[in-house]
């Protein structure tokens, strides 16, 4: 409304200086009306222009009100205007916009699409050569071997973590949240790395009852539990020590705690550790932090709805905790 | 004797697979020529197949279906795709079990075995027990048991996976990291300290049996077996 009367301005001041100028000229040629008749007149005129702005409102009003709130009708932006032609000429003007915009957008999803997909093939089509390494170091049995099967073995992580990551992005085609076996899961996921603990000298302690059940997506928490064992190893600090895995209840929640005896995290670090390329000072002594591990856990808990702390004490260690809104038991 | 067509396009990995499952015990075939897949089933005669899911001309899962229409022998998919929607496209084309690359071999063989248990029953086992032999020494990793010309004695079962993988590579060093390795358990995991315990016990055993000093440490690397009189 007040955009419209803004717009009208001009036309209400130009009639305006039209009502002046009719008595005007009567005055100047010296024809006497009476006032009241001149005044009957404007009143006549007036309320013809008083129609003439209500129709032009009401054929505009859509237009006006879409101009001076364009984020409130963001939604409906597209919505037809009404049939008078300013606001038509106006509604296509938007819609080819719009098209223009929905085209961009299309041929950007689809060189992301493409992407993606290039890249999952590719990670695929390493995953041959990775098995013909694997399994002819499998073969050999020398130190050199296991050097080798522990390159391989990063290698694989490092896959793995690429094609996690890109599906993050599809979350919602790729998860199925069931009861899940705590203990399964966890004893699984250490067994599948335990190479890593066995290189390391790490001991690896599972205290999880085994009746105890969460609701998540299996292949997601052992993608997190093998990024948190990764880390937990890694970080220990050396043979002797050991990685704990224990798990309680508190009311509805279960809370899976992993917790390692290494160096610990700096106070002023932790805030940063869940942040993407975070290495901090020890990440950088080890080859294979990239930073990315802890921030997909956050992201994925995110999605899955799980909480997830951490807790460090400098020189004595750190504790991951998983929280799961409604445990089972 | 049973036979194990592998449907895999990397010849490399072909051979290996080739290479290991003969070791034990197995007849392998693999195919060459990939537009033919469903022929060389019906000429190989297979008692299970190995299929990849990644092939050249139509996928493994086409090729499937067609074996199926044929036979109802087991078929273990192989391939890189780790998603449970390939696994759930793989069960519903008609395969029996799925492996994802990059794998272990052991993992390809017990997958292989438990297909034919489940499939085939008793007549798989039946034939003949499977025994590592080196030399005057047997080993049944089925019953840990190893016999030593007329003698026989029991082992446990961390015992009897030791004394395989020491008698598999016989003359040559097994690192402790690979022993370590094959005898991890679920629950607690085996440390050095008891690792030796378990090498101790299995000499006593071959020293009972008439075997002296047949496990050799080989400092900072592992340990190598050496029997008088082996091959």
């Amino acid at each position: 409304m007040k955009l419209f009367l803004k717009v009208q301005i001009p036309l209400l001041l130009f009639y305006a200086v039209q009502m002046l100028l009719v008595p005007l000229l009567y005055w100047l040629t010296g024809e006497g009306r009476p006032f009241s008749i001149m005044l009957y007149g404007a009143a006549i005129s007036g309320s013809v222009l008083a129609v003439y702005l209500a129709f032009r409102y009401l054929s505009h009003r859509r237009l006006y009100a879409k101009l001076s709130e364009p984020e409130a009708y963001i939604d409906s932006a597209f919505e037809p205007l009404g049939d008078a032609p300013l606001p038509e000429a106006f509604e296509k003007l938007l819609e080819s916009y719009g098209r223009r915009y929905r085209d961009r957008l299309g041929e950007e999803a689809s060189r992301v699409d493409s992407q993606i997909t290039f890249m999952n093939r590719w990670v695929h089509q390493m995953k041959t050569p990775l098995s013909i390494i694997q399994l002819t170091a499998e073969e050999m049995d020398d130190a050199a071997a296991d050097s080798i099967r522990e390159e391989v073995d990063r290698l694989r992580k490092g896959l793995e973590m690429v094609l996690y990551t890109s599906r993050l992005d599809r979350f919602e085609d790729d998860f199925s949240i069931v009861p899940v076996s705590l203990r399964k899961a966890v004893s699984e996921t250490v067994a599948e790395n335990r190479r890593l603990f066995i290189r390391r000298g790490v001991q690896a302690e599972i205290r999880v009852a085994e009746e105890l059940q969460v609701y998540t997506d299996a292949k997601w928490l052992r993608f997190m539990l093998t990024q948190i064992l990764t880390n937990a190893v890694n970080y220990s600090g050396g043979s002797g020590k050991t990685v704990t895995a224990a798990a309680f209840q508190r009311g509805r929640e279960a809370i899976l705690e992993i917790r390692d005896e290494g160096i610990g995290i700096a106070p002023e670090d932790l805030k940063r550790v869940f942040n993407p390329y975070f290495t901090g000072e020890r990440g950088r002594e080890y080859r294979e932090s990239t930073g990315m591990g802890l921030y997909l856990v956050r992201e994925i808990c995110k999605r899955l709805g799980h909480r997830v702390e951490l807790s460090s004490q400098p020189g004595e260690g750190t504790t991951i905790r998983l929280i799961f809104d409604s445990g089972i038991l | 004797m049973e036979t194990i067509l592998i449907i895999e396009d990397d010849a490399k990995l072909a051979g290996l697979l080739e290479a290991y499952l003969s070791k034990y015990g197995f007849r392998t075939v693999t195919v060459e020529d990939f537009s033919s897949v469903l022929d060389a089933f019906l000429d190989s005669g297979a008692d299970l197949v190995l299929l990849d899911v990644n092939l050249p001309k139509y996928d493994g899962y086409y090729w499937c279906r067609q074996i199926r229409s044929r036979s109802l022998c087991p078929i273990l998919f192989i391939s890189a795709r780790d998603s449970g929607m390939d696994q759930v496209m793989a069960l519903e084309n008609g395969a029996d079990d799925y492996i994802t690359k990059p794998f272990h071999y052991e993992v390809v063989l017990a997958k292989i075995r438990s297909q034919l248990r489940r499939v085939y029953g008793s007549y798989a086992q039946q034939p003949e027990e499977r025994t590592v032999r080196l030399g005057p020494l047997t080993l049944y990793p089925e019953r840990f048991a190893i016999q030593h010309g007329e003698r026989t004695s029991e082992l446990t079962q961390k015992e009897s996976v030791l004394l395989e993988a020491l008698m598999l590579k016989e003359g040559r060093v097994v690192s402790r990291e690979r022993l370590l390795d094959l005898m991890w358990e679920d629950q607690h995991f085996i440390d050095d300290n008891t690792l030796n315990v378990y090498i101790t016990r299995v000499r006593k055993k071959l020293k009972e049996l008439g075997a002296q000093d047949a496990v050799e440490t080989v400092r900072g690397a592992g340990y190598r077996l050496n029997i008088a009189g082996a091959s």
